[in-house]
C-alpha cells in the first residue's frame, strides 16, 4: 500500500457539512404527517403505580393517543440485556413502567400528538397515582439490604463475580507492605451533544418499518427491535443519520426506540421523539458508578506482589444492554501496565433506584486504570520512591510481549518504558521535580501526577463479545470509477468517513475524493457490529483493507485479461495494473477520468480501450467488469468485495500522561501548569483524528477529575438535572495539551493499529488526581475522591 | 433537605399557638395559600401557589397537624403535588415564652421532587428560608391581634410578598 | 423543553408596555433579553400567559452622560456595556462586571435591566450596581419612581418593583477623583453564575487615604447586598495590606450564606472574604 494518505494529517471530509449546518440528524428528517411523542416520566425514585388516568390528557386538542405500561404489556417485548454472567438477575424491563417506577425519569406513559406543544401540554395532565416507597440510593447500602427494588429477587444484588489468577492471599501475605484504600468512581452523564432521537415510519402495504435512530449500533438495534416489536428483521430498516456523539450512551437499545416503532405500526403515521436535555440527564445511561476497596501488596523495592479489588457496582434500577458487563472490563484491566503475579476482583453488582449505568467512554477501563494508577502512587508514597520509578520497576520488558496478565489477557505488543521516557523527557521530569521542591519551600503547592496506562481496545474476538466481535466492509468500484466503501461500523463523530477513505484510497491508488464511505443504513450496508470500544479502525478498518485486497485479486485477473497478459505478469502500483516488462521499460500512459463528467451519453458508457496498452487503471478495470464484455472466462461481472474481519485478540494501546497542577492555598482552586500526553495507539491512519480523540478524552477526564458528578439526593431525586448544575468542562477550563506519540504496531491486524477513542478518558484521570494529591502531600494527603472540588482542598489546607 | 431555625414573635405564646392552629390564619400566613379546607381532624386540603419571582407552581395537597400539645408543640405534615413536581415536608414546632416574646423553634425535613428538584438545586435552600420568613412575619402580625379581631392588613410585608401579588390583592380586597 | 402557550406582545413604546402590564399584573412577564426567563419557561417553571417584549421599544438601549451621571438604558446588552469605550474611562467597573457574565451569546442578548429585575441571587450586576450606589428608575402607570440600589433587591428573585412597573434606566453617579474599581468573581464551574462576586469602587486621596468605598457582594446569600461594615473599615484609612485584610474579613459578617452542591455556606463565606480582599486590593492598585 502506497502511503499517500495514510499517516497524513488530513482534515475530516465530514466537517464542511457539519460546520455549515447542512448535516442531517434525526430531527432534521421531516416526514409529512409526522406525529410527536412525549413521555410522562416518574418524579419518584421508587413508587407503586396505583393508577394512571389519561382522560384529561386525551382531551387536549391534537392529542392522538396516550399509551401506558398496561397498553404495551403483552405487545412489546422487554428491553434487552446482552450480558451473560452466571446467575445474573435480570429484571423484566419494559419500555413503560407498569406496576412500579424505579427511578426518577422512568417512563410511565407515552403521549402522541399532532405537534410537540400539545404532546408536552398533555404530559402535565396525565394523572399518575403514585404510592411513594422508600428508595435505595447508596450502592454499598444496597449490597447490605434496605428496601428491595425488584421484590421477586429478595435483595438488591444483581450478581457477584470473582475473577483473577494467582494466589492473592499468599501474594499479599508475602508483601512487605499491604496498602488499602477506598476509591469512588462517581456516576457521570455522557452528555452527547445531540441527545437521543427516534423517528419511525410504517408502510402497512409493504409491512415495512423504518426506524431512524441516533445510535452507535444500527444493525444490532435492528435485530433487537425486530425481536421486541415482533416483526421480521428483514422488514425492519434502521437508519442512523448523522449522530452528534454517543460516548457509549448510544451503544444501547432503549425502550423508547422500540416503543416509537410499535406506535408507528399502531397509528400508521410517522412518529418522532427528540429527547430533551432533561430527559437525557435522567434517562440516558450513566457511566462509571463504582465504589471499590483496593489492597495492594509490594516489596520494599516497589515490586508489586498482588492486587485485590472489591467493588460495588451501582447498576441502577434496570440492566440496559451491557450494564452488568461493564465492571467485568474493570476486572480485565486491573493489571494495568504492570507485572502483577496475583490479581483478584470481587464484583458485587447492585440495583439502586437510579438510571442504569452502562458504557461511557472507557467503559470499565477508566475505573481499572484509576485504581491501579492510584495504587501505584500509594506504593510510591509509602516507600518514598518516585512514582515514575515505581512504575518503571513493574513494567514488563518490551521483548516480553505477548505479555500474559493475571487477569487472563495477553497484551499484544508494548513498550511502556519508551512512552514513559518520552513523556519525562518532554516535560523535563527531573527539573520539574526540582521546581516542585523549590516551590514547596516558598509555600507553593505544585503537584505532579504520572499515569502509565494500558487499555483494551478493538473489541474484540467474537468469543469475548455478546453479539459478535467482527466487523464488515464492502468495497465496490462503480462503473464511473468512484469507490464506495460500506462499513458495518457506524461512526458518530470519529471521522471514519475520512480515515477509511484514506485506507481505501491508498490501497486502491485512487484519489481520496473518489472514495465515499457509507454507513448506518441497514438496508444498504451489510450487517455490522458498530462503533464502540475503540474498535472501528482496528476491526472495521481492517475489514476495509482486506475487502480491497480481495477485490484486487479479481481486478488483477481482469486487468491481465484486458492487457492480454497473465495475472502473474501484471503488477499493481498506484492505482494501475501494468505488465512487468512495460513497467520496466518506463512506459507511462495518460491517466484520465474513466468517464469525463458530462461527456458520456446516457446509456452508452464508452468501453475502455485497452488494445495494445501495457497498463490499465483499476477504475478502467471496474468499468470493464461492469460492462462484462471483455472478462476472463467464468468471471462474475462487477467489481466489489465484502469481508467480515474477525480479530484474533484485542489490542492494548498504552501511554504516559503527566499532569502538573498548582493548588491555590487561599481558595483551593486548581490550576494546570502543564499537561503532557504520550500515547501509543499503534500505527496511525490520521494523526489529526488521533490528536482530536486524545484531546477530547483528556477533556472528559478533566471533567471526571474536577467537575462532573451525577448526584441523586437521599430520596433519589436527580439534583444535577441540568447543565447549570452538572459541570461539563469548558474550553476555558482546559489546559494546553502537549501531545506526542510512540508507535508500537499491533500484530493483531494488518494495519498495525490499536485504537484511540477512549485513551484520553483512561489515561488522564489518574494523572490529574495524582497531581492534586501530590500537591497536597505536605498535608499528609494520600488520596482524594473525584470530583476534587476546591472546597475539599480548602478544607485540607485550612485545617493544617 | 433539613431545615431549621428560630423565629421570635412579639406576642404571647398562647395566642401564637392559637394562630398556628387556626386554619384561617394559616391560610393567610402560608405564602401563596389560596385555600385551606378542613377535611378531618386537624387535617386540611390546601391549594398553594408557591414560588419566587418568575418561578411559580400550583400545588394541591394536604396539611396535617399532629402531636398537638398546646401551647408548646405540634408537628406539621405537608404534602403537595403539582405540575412542577411535588413537595413533602414535616416539621416540629416548639414554642417558648420569655418576657412576652415567643420563640418558635422549627426543625424539619423537606423533600422536593420533579422539575424543581432537578433544576432548582442552587435556590431551594434560599427559597425555603424565604418562605419561612414570610410565614413567620405574617404570623407575628396575626398574633398581635386578638382572637376574633379582624385580621391584620399584611401591608408591611407586602414587599416580601410581591410575587404573590395576585393572591395578595384578593386577600386584601376580600 | 417546550414552553406552555403564551401570548406575545411587542409594544413600540414604554407607555404601551406599562399599560399592558397594568392590565395583566398576575399573568404577564416582561421579556428583556430572556436568558433567565426563557429557560424557566421551557422547563415550565414559569408559565406566564403574556410576554411583553421590550425589545421593539426604541430608546431603551443607551449609555450616555448627563451632568455628573452615567445613564444606562435598561435594554442595553451586557456586551454593549462590556465594550463601551466611554465606560472603560468613566466607570470601568461596569464593563469589567459585564465581561464576567455568562458567555458571549448570553452577553449579546441579555440586558442589564433584565438581569437586575430578575434579581438572581448569583447574578453579577447587582454587586456592581450596589457598589456604585446606583439609582434605578421604574416606570409605572402612576409615573416614575427612583429606587436606590440598596433598596432594590428585596429577596431571592424579588425586587422592589411593583407589579405593573418596568425598570427603565440605571443611573450611576460618575466617579470623580482618584478612582479605583474592580469586580472579582468565583464562577460556578457549570453555570458560570457567581459562587461569590465582589464589586468594589474606591476613591483614594493623593496620600493614599480611602475617601469613599462601595462594596457590593453577590452570590453569598439570597440577595446581593452592600457590605457596609467593610466600607466602614476602609474609609478614612490608608489602604495597606493589613487594612484591606481586616476590612475584607468582615465581608460575610451577618450574612445567611447559601449552601449548595458546589459550595457550603462556610466555604462561600470564606470565598466572600477572599474575593473582597482581592477586589479591594485590585481597586486600590488601580486608584491612581
Amino acid at each position: 500500500m502506497a502511503n499517500k494518505y495514510v499517516g497524513q494529517r488530513i482534515k475530516r471530509t465530514e466537517d464542511p457539512r457539519l460546520i455549515k449546518g447542512l448535516a442531517h440528524y434525526v430531527d432534521d428528517i421531516k416526514l409529512p404527517d409526522t406525529l410527536h411523542v412525549t413521555f410522562v416520566r416518574s418524579v419518584y425514585a421508587h413508587a407503586r403505580i396505583n393508577g394512571v388516568d389519561t382522560s384529561e390528557a386525551l382531551k387536549i386538542p391534537g392529542v392522538v393517543a396516550v399509551y401506558t405500561g398496561k397498553d404495551i404489556a403483552d405487545k412489546l417485548g422487554p428491553v434487552p440485556c446482552a450480558s451473560a454472567l452466571p446467575d445474573l438477575k435480570v429484571p423484566d424491563h419494559r419500555a413503560l413502567a407498569n406496576d412500579k417506577v424505579y427511578f426518577v425519569g422512568h417512563p410511565v406513559a407515552a403521549i402522541v400528538a399532532t405537534d410537540r406543544y400539545a404532546a408536552r401540554d398533555a404530559v402535565d395532565l396525565v394523572m399518575v397515582d403514585y404510592e411513594d416507597l422508600p428508595a435505595i440510593i447508596d450502592v454499598e447500602e444496597a449490597a447490605q439490604g434496605g428496601p428491595v427494588i425488584h421484590e421477586a429477587f429478595g435483595d438488591n444484588i444483581a450478581y457477584k463475580l470473582t475473577a483473577g489468577e494467582g494466589d492473592i492471599d499468599a501474594a499479599l501475605a508475602s508483601a512487605d507492605h499491604v496498602l488499602s484504600q477506598r476509591m469512588v468512581h462517581q456516576r457521570l452523564a455522557p452528555i452527547a451533544m445531540e441527545p437521543r432521537g427516534v423517528l419511525a415510519r410504517y408502510f402497512p402495504g409493504e409491512e415495512e418499518l423504518t426506524v431512524w435512530s441516533s445510535t452507535q449500533i444500527p444493525h444490532l438495534l435492528r435485530t433487537q427491535l425486530a425481536l421486541m416489536i415482533g416483526i421480521p428483521e428483514n422488514k425492519l430498516r434502521v437508519i442512523t443519520p448523522e449522530v452528534g456523539g454517543g460516548f457509549g450512551s448510544k451503544l444501547n437499545v432503549y425502550g423508547e426506540e422500540a416503543l416509537l416503532g410499535w406506535i408507528a405500526i399502531q397509528l400508521g403515521k410517522p412518529v418522532k421523539w427528540i429527547e430533551t436535555r432533561r430527559e437525557n440527564m435522567q434517562a440516558t445511561i450513566h457511566g462509571r458508578g463504582q465504589v471499590g476497596y483496593i489492597e495492594i501488596g509490594c516489596k520494599n523495592d516497589g515490586t508489586i506482589t498482588g492486587l485485590r479489588y472489591n467493588v460495588f457496582a451501582d447498576l441502577g434500577a434496570y440492566h440496559q444492554l451491557l450494564t452488568p458487563a461493564i465492571p467485568t472490563l474493570t476486572g480485565l484491566m486491573l493489571s494495568g501496565a504492570y507485572r502483577i503475579p496475583a490479581i483478584q476482583i470481587n464484583v458485587t453488582g447492585c440495583f439502586t433506584n437510579k438510571m442504569a449505568t452502562d458504557a461511557y467512554r472507557g467503559a470499565g477501563r477508566p475505573e481499572a486504570t484509576y485504581v491501579v494508577e492510584r495504587a501505584m502512587d500509594l506504593v510510591a508514597a509509602e516507600l518514598g520512591i518516585d512514582p515514575a520509578e515505581v512504575r518503571l520497576r513493574n513494567f514488563p520488558a518490551a521483548d516480553e510481549f505477548p505479555f500474559h496478565t493475571a487477569t487472563g489477557l495477553d497484551y499484544d505488543s508494548g513498550n511502556y518504558q519508551a512512552a514513559l521516557a518520552k513523556a519525562k523527557e518532554i516535560i523535563d521530569y527531573p527539573a520539574l521535580r526540582a521546581e516542585q521542591q523549590k516551590g514547596r519551600s516558598e509555600g507553593r503547592l505544585i503537584g505532579i501526577g504520572v499515569s502509565t496506562y494500558v487499555e483494551i481496545c478493538a473489541l474484540g474476538p467474537s468469543q469475548a463479545m455478546p453479539a459478535g466481535g467482527w466487523e464488515s466492509a464492502t468495497v465496490r468500484i462503480e462503473p464511473t470509477g468512484k469507490v464506495t466503501v460500506m462499513t458495518g461500523a457506524s461512526p458518530h463523530g470519529q471521522g471514519q468517513e475520512t480515515s477509511f477513505a484514506q485506507i481505501a484510497a491508498d490501497e486502491l491508488g485512487v484519489d481520496l475524493n473518489d472514495v465515499t464511505v457509507i454507513h448506518g443504513d441497514t438496508s444498504i450496508v451489510q450487517y455490522g457490529i458498530g462503533t464502540f470500544g475503540s474498535r472501528a479502525t482496528a476491526v472495521g478498518g481492517t475489514a476495509v483493507l482486506i475487502a480491497i485486497q480481495k477485490l484486487k485479486e479479481k481486478a488483477s485477473k481482469i486487468a491481465a485479461h484486458l492487457l492480454q497478459s497473465d495475472a502473474s505478469k501484471v503488477a499493481f502500483e498506484e492505482g494501475r495494473y501494468s505488465i512487468h516488462a512495460a513497467k520496466a521499460a518506463g512506459a507511462t500512459e495518460a491517466s484520465e477520468p474513466v468517464v469525463p463528467v458530462g461527456e458520456a451519453p446516457a446509456g452508452a458508457i464508452p468501453e475502455p480501450q485497452t488494445e495494445g496498452r501495457t497498463s490499465v487503471t483499476i477504475q478502467e478495470v471496474a468499468l470493464a467488469a461492469h460492462l462484462a464484455k471483455e472478462l476472463p472466462p467464468d468471471t462474475e461481472p462487477g467489481l466489489s468485495a465484502t469481508y467480515f474481519f474477525e480479530p484474533k485478540n484485542f489490542t492494548f494501546p498504552f501511554g504516559t500522561h503527566i499532569a502538573v497542577v498548582e493548588v491555590e492555598r487561599e481558595t483551593g482552586d486548581i490550576k494546570f501548569l502543564r499537561y503532557v500526553a504520550v500515547d501509543d495507539c499503534g500505527k496511525v491512519i490520521n494523526p489529526l483524528l488521533v490528536d482530536g480523540q486524545i484531546h477530547g478524552g483528556i477533556v472528559q477526564s478533566i471533567g471526571q477529575a474536577l467537575f462532573e458528578e451525577v448526584v441523586y439526593d437521599e430520596q433519589g431525586q436527580l439534583i444535577t438535572g441540568t447543565l447549570m448544575d452538572y459541570a461539563l468542562p469548558k474550553a476555558s477550563q482546559v489546559p494546553l495539551m502537549e501531545l506526542d506519540r510512540t508507535e508500537t504496531p499491533s500484530p493483531v491486524n494488518p494495519l498495525g493499529v490499536k485504537g484511540v477513542g477512549e485513551a484520553g478518558t483512561i489515561g488522564a484521570t489518574p494523572a490529574i488526581v495524582g497531581a492534586i494529591v501530590d500537591a497536597l502531600a505536605p498535608f499528609g494527603v494520600k488520596h482524594l475522591d473525584m470530583p476534587v472540588k476546591p472546597e475539599a482542598i480548602w478544607r485540607i489546607v485550612n485545617q493544617a | 433537605m433539613k431545615i431549621e431555625g428560630t423565629y421570635q414573635l412579639h406576642a404571647p405564646r398562647e395566642r401564637v399557638y392559637e394562630c398556628l392552629t387556626d386554619p384561617e390564619v394559616l391560610q393567610r400566613c402560608i405564602p401563596g395559600c389560596g385555600q385551606l379546607e378542613k377535611t378531618g381532624d386537624d387535617t386540611y386540603a390546601a391549594t398553594i401557589k408557591a414560588g419566587v419571582g418568575t418561578i411559580k407552581g400550583l400545588f394541591k395537597g394536604s396539611v396535617k397537624l399532629e402531636n398537638m400539645r398546646p401551647p408548646e408543640h405540634y408537628r406539621i405534615v405537608v404534602e403537595g403535588k403539582g405540575a412542577p413536581g411535588f413537595l413533602k415536608g414535616s416539621g416540629d414546632l416548639d414554642l417558648e415564652e420569655q418576657g412576652g416574646l415567643t420563640t418558635i423553634k422549627y426543625a424539619g425535613d423537606v423533600q422536593v421532587g420533579g422539575t424543581i428538584a432537578g433544576v432548582g438545586q442552587r435556590m431551594i435552600q434560599a427559597t425555603s428560608k424565604m418562605m419561612a420568613t414570610q410565614f413567620f412575619t405574617a404570623l407575628e402580625a396575626e398574633a398581635k391581634t386578638a382572637a376574633g379581631d379582624s385580621p391584620p392588613e399584611h401591608g408591611f410585608f407586602r414587599t416580601a410578598l410581591r410575587w404573590f401579588s395576585g393572591w395578595l390583592k384578593r386577600i386584601l380586597n376580600s | 423543553m417546550i414552553s406552555a402557550e403564551f401570548e406575545y406582545f411587542a409594544p413600540k413604546t414604554l407607555e404601551e408596555a406599562v399599560a399592558l402590564l397594568d392590565q395583566h399584573p398576575d399573568d404577564a412577564k416582561v421579556l428583556a433579553g430572556g436568558h433567565s426567563l426563557i429557560p424557566a419557561m421551557k422547563l415550565r417553571l414559569a408559565q406566564p400567559q403574556l410576554l411583553i417584549d421590550l425589545g421593539k421599544i426604541k430608546g431603551l438601549s443607551y449609555i450616555r452622560e448627563e451632568q455628573n451621571q452615567i445613564l444606562i438604558g435598561a435594554m442595553t446588552t451586557h456586551y454593549e456595556l462590556e465594550s463601551s469605550v466611554a465606560l472603560k474611562q468613566t466607570c470601568p467597573l461596569l464593563p469589567e462586571c459585564a465581561s464576567h457574565i455568562g458567555d458571549v451569546q448570553v452577553r449579546n442578548k441579555g440586558t442589564i435591566g433584565g438581569s437586575l429585575a430578575h434579581a438572581d441571587p448569583a447574578g453579577d450586576w447587582p454587586a456592581a450596581i450596589i457598589a456604585l450606589r446606583a439609582d434605578l428608575v421604574a416606570s409605572g402607570s402612576a409615573g416614575e419612581k427612583v429606587i436606590a440600589a440598596d433598596d432594590f433587591f428585596v429577596d431571592l428573585l424579588t425586587t422592589a418593583l411593583f407589579p405593573g412597573e418596568i425598570l427603565r434606566e440605571i443611573r450611576v453617579k460618575k466617579p470623580a477623583g482618584r478612582v479605583g474599581q474592580s469586580y472579582q468573581k468565583a464562577p460556578h464551574p457549570a453555570s458560570g453564575f457567581a459562587v461569590v462576586g465582589v464589586a468594589v469602587t474606591l476613591t483614594v486621596s493623593s496620600d493614599g487615604t480611602c475617601e469613599s468605598a462601595g462594596v457590593g457582594i453577590t452570590g453569598l446569600s439570597s440577595k446581593a447586598f452592600r457590605a457596609a461594615t467593610v466600607e466602614g473599615a476602609l474609609v478614612g484609612k490608608t489602604l495597606n495590606e493589613q487594612v484591606i485584610a481586616d476590612a475584607a474579613a468582615l465581608a460575610a459578617d451577618g450574612s445567611d450564606a447559601n449552601s449548595d452542591l458546589y459550595a457550603s455556606g462556610e466555604y462561600r463565606s470564606h470565598l466572600a472574604r477572599v474575593y473582597t480582599k482581592r477586589a479591594i486590593a485590585t481597586a486600590a492598585s488601580r486608584a491612581v
